[in-house]
């Protein structure tokens, strides 16, 4: 017991000295004694202390007098939340973030911190991943400050609060939990808290991290955390109970609880009138449906029930695939992987390469191919087209599980057929309807069945008909607008 | 006394693991639909001909009064089957009754299982390889029913969003057919619109699970309309499937007719797919997966109940009998007299639950005199 209290005082009393010799080491760190008329010990990380607060604010401050103490220099420098401590540890975080330390002498324990940080990064510009043509075109950059009054100017709220945790052993990484208190549940809340606390790793570099960090069962394939670089989208989401999740350091900001339905709604949808917005949701939900299932349709078709072509679609299909040395299977298989290898490619190359990669993937190689006589050109119309259809989805992580969904259904396919499709489509039901996001169903509002929920899931209904805020998050007021008479129909002529 | 409450504890469900009442219609009607309706109309035109929608619906009728017996008594037990049977007949004969209803509807999943096999055997893949099949499938079925009663509730769910649009089919049929084939109505006697009532109750099999899954729902006082509705609601779809049979075939045709609702999808066409059988059958997987799941489910959980073993233990035990016994059942006539034996032993099920409703009745009119 006296020995253990002895080293945890040899270790406080110690750390001052240690962690300057530590920073010693580096380059950047500079210390600096100021002789006249003040004389005391100037440090700071020269590469993270802005030197314009350092000469416009520190220097002249010192320099009009002798100042004694810190109390007199604390008075005599016009800088905000300055203060004194003899803690190691906080001086240890400020420093590294880019406090100024003001010391007597250096040997003193008893320091004067000054904020003075300045912090790179790039500014605020348009959304490039969830693009789009109408609406707000601001987009979260890396900066946690920025990113919260990216939010904060939207949502001016007394009520909107933001928890501050530090993640990361090594990382020390700021997160921040934004909601809105009153209309987010607590359950929810805590869920969340609890499993950021819990997190125990050396870095968090992303917030796709913390997606996969604290997702209800990490084996999934499916996310779950929506994961937005759109404050509009974000303010969404709050607005309607949900808990929102930034990393800094990450351009990406998380949502949760979420629903599958969410991941294929887009912000467009909100922009434009309530009928457009549903056509055109219902047109991507059916394009996910055919990304997934096209191709283990042909093969299940050509492989095992050819019988079910019709006789004037069979002659079309006949005569593209007559030439053809493999069975379907391979066919398909060989395309697909081809095509992901296109899309991995152009993810990889610089934009300007990737268009030429793009071109000379999919049309010199796609015709020649067909030439060649490796493959049909209804298969070749039926994956470039699924290809297409995956690239619909206004979640960028949602079509990378759709582009690995495939593959099972296309063993499905060739094994039994469409029966084998149904068995591998019913498996994957049966985990959506396991699946939970921040401890909500997943399926919702599927499974469970929310007849109001469905107001704006497939459809969206318009904004006057929106009365409730969504029961998937369990807000704890649900009422978001009153129904006035104003929707009452007016008879003829009144 | 002291048994009495232990068997309360046992029946203790996690709030969370509840489902709403109005789930109850889909588990009911998910449950009743099955195989069966693939081929019955062959069976109840036997005895009553043309009039047999009339027994469909007084098969419907006996089924709603036999559904109402149930609810009467689970509501004055507050438990289950299990809970039932050992107040009313005590620890050994009750729990002996117990096992007996677990291996009933374990065979019903049975005869579900591998008739639908069967059904693929003879209209897709007459060379299916049943081992490999069956074992894929049962991996599969293994899977949901770990995932509990509540994602036994989602899959009766979806399995009635998705075997519902097969309905719009029977247009085709109706528009090819003869609507005077049904008529005259009513010339059979009453002794044989009620031999085929019999035969009809059979498609109705499967509501008995809710003495099983009882105790997991939520204000169950209010589940008792939906459960009735779902009764009806299977009515009403073996009665058009029934009826669109008889416009299509003449009575001669339906005999030799083995498995009318597949061979009515076969006569759908549309510009870019014809022989839809193929697709029915692969969307029937949906009506199929959801029954043998409850099934598999409700009868491991009476062992759970009783001897207090880990269903999942029991689910695996199960799944490698069913797996063994489907394959081993590989001719068409043991088929043909499984689905025999299991309708046999359904129809006593029915009988019994009366008689246990009496039993029951005369107990507790003892219990309070005492």
């Amino acid at each position: 017991m006296g020995r253990r209290g002895r080293n945890q005082q040899l270790n406080k009393a110690g750390t001052i000295q240690t962690l300057y010799e530590k920073l010693k080491e580096s380059k950047d760190f500079v210390v600096y004694h100021h002789t006249e008329p003040t004389p005391c010990v100037i440090s700071y990380l020269k590469t993270m202390a802005d030197p314009k607060i350092l000469n416009e604010s520190i220097l002249p401050g010192l320099k009009k007098a002798d100042l004694h103490s810190l109390e007199k220099i604390k008075e005599a420098i016009p800088v905000e939340n300055i203060s004194i401590t003899d803690q190691a540890e906080k001086i240890k975080e400020k420093v590294l973030q880019g406090y100024v330390i003001i010391q007597m002498t250096e040997n003193d324990n008893q320091v004067l911190l000054i904020p003075a940080s300045t912090k790179v990064g790039r500014k605020v510009s348009i959304p490039e991943v969830e693009f789009s043509v109408v609406g707000p075109k601001e987009a979260f950059v890396e900066c946690l400050d920025k990113n919260m009054n990216l939010i904060r100017k939207r949502v001016p709220l007394p009520e909107l609060t933001v928890k501050e945790l530090s993640i990361g052993k090594l990382t020390n990484t700021r997160v921040a939990v934004v909601y809105i208190d009153g209309i987010a549940n607590e359950i929810n809340i805590n869920t969340v808290m609890q499993r950021l606390k819990e997190i125990d790793y050396d870095q968090m570099i992303d917030s796709s991290y913390i997606t996969q960090m604290i997702a209800d069962n990490s084996n999934s394939p499916f996310p779950q955390l929506l994961d937005t670089e759109r404050p509009d989208r974000m303010t969404e989401a709050l607005v309607e109970g949900k808990i929102a999740i930034l990393v800094d350091g990450s351009p990406h900001a998380l949502t949760c609880p979420t629903t599958i339905v969410e991941f294929f709604s887009a912000s467009d949808d909100y922009f434009l009138p309530w009928h457009l917005a549903t056509a055109f949701r219902l047109i991507r939900l059916f394009a996910v449906l055919f990304s997934v299932l096209s191709t283990s349709l042909y093969v299940a078709i050509l492989t095992h029930h050819h019988e079910m072509i019709p006789e004037e679609l069979l002659a079309t299909i006949i005569s593209s695939r007559a030439d053809i040395p493999f069975p379907p299977i391979l066919e398909v298989i060989i395309l697909e992987l081809s095509i992901e290898l296109l899309r991995e490619a152009g993810a990889r190359l610089p934009t300007k390469i990737g268009q030429t990669i793009g071109i000379v993937g999919g049309i010199v190689i796609g015709t020649a191919a067909v030439d060649a006589g490796l493959t049909s050109n209804v298969l070749l119309i039926i994956v470039a087209l699924s290809a297409l259809a995956s690239f619909t989805t206004p979640v960028y992580q949602i079509s990378n599980t759709i582009r690995l969904v495939r593959f099972p259904f296309i063993i499905g396919a060739q094994l039994w057929g469409l029966i084998g499709v149904s068995m591998v489509m019913a498996f994957f039901i049966g985990h959506l309807i396991k699946l939970q996001s921040i401890g909500t169903p997943f399926f919702a509002p599927i499974y469970p069945l929310r007849i109001t929920d469905l107001k704006d899931a497939f459809i969206r209904l318009p904004f006057n008909k929106q009365t409730q805020r969504p029961i998937q998050t369990r807000p704890l007021k649900s009422e978001r607008l009153q129904p006035s008479d104003a929707n009452k129909k007016r008879d003829i002529d009144e | 006394m002291n048994k009495k409450r232990q068997s309360k504890i046992d029946l203790h469900v996690p709030e969370n693991l509840l489902v709403t009442p109005f789930f109850v219609f889909f588990l009911i009607h998910a449950m009743q639909l099955g195989v069966g309706i693939l081929s019955f109309e062959t069976y109840i035109a036997r005895d009553a001909g043309y009039d047999a929608w009339i027994s469909l619906l007084i098969a419907g009728a006996a089924i709603h009064l036999l559904l109402w017996i149930v609810y009467n008594i689970l509501q004055s037990s507050k438990g289950d089957i299990v809970s039932i049977h050992e107040e009313t007949f005590g620890k050994y004969i009750g729990g002996f009754l117990s096992i007996i209803f677990s291996l009933y509807v374990l065979l019903l999943t049975l005869t579900v299982l591998r008739t639908f096999i069967e059904v693929i055997q003879t209209w897709v893949f007459p060379q299916l390889n049943v081992w490999f099949f069956t074992l894929a499938l049962l991996l599969l079925i293994y899977y949901l029913v770990a995932g509990g009663f509540r994602m036994i509730t989602g899959l009766c769910l979806i399995s009635v969003l998705l075997a519902l649009p097969l309905l719009w089919l029977k247009f085709f049929p109706i528009q090819a057919g003869d609507i005077n084939n049904v008529f005259p109505i009513i010339d059979h006697t009453l002794v044989e619109l009620l031999s085929s009532a019999k035969t009809s109750i059979l498609g109705f099999l499967g509501f008995e699970l809710l003495l099983v899954f009882y105790p997991f729902i939520k204000n169950p006082e209010k589940s008792k309309k939906w459960a009735h509705y779902g009764v009806f609601f299977t009515t009403i779809i073996y009665v058009i499937s029934a009826i669109t049979a008889f416009i299509y075939f003449s009575e001669k045709q339906l005999d030799q007719v083995n498995w009318a609702t597949i061979s009515l999808w076969k006569i759908v066409e549309f510009p870019f797919v014809e022989r839809f059988e193929f697709i029915g059958i692969a969307l029937w997987l949906y009506v199929v997966i959801p029954n043998i799941c409850f099934s598999l489910w409700a009868a491991s959980r009476i062992p759970k109940r009783l001897f207090n073993i880990r269903q999942t233990y029991m689910v695996g035990g199960y799944c490698l009998i069913l797996y063994v016994a489907t394959i081993m059942l590989d001719e068409r006539q043991q088929i043909k007299e499984l689905n025999d034996i299991a309708n046999m032993i359904g129809f006593y099920v029915l009988m019994y639950i009366p008689v246990l409703f009496l039993f029951k009745k005369a107990r507790d009119k003892v219990r309070d005199t005492n």
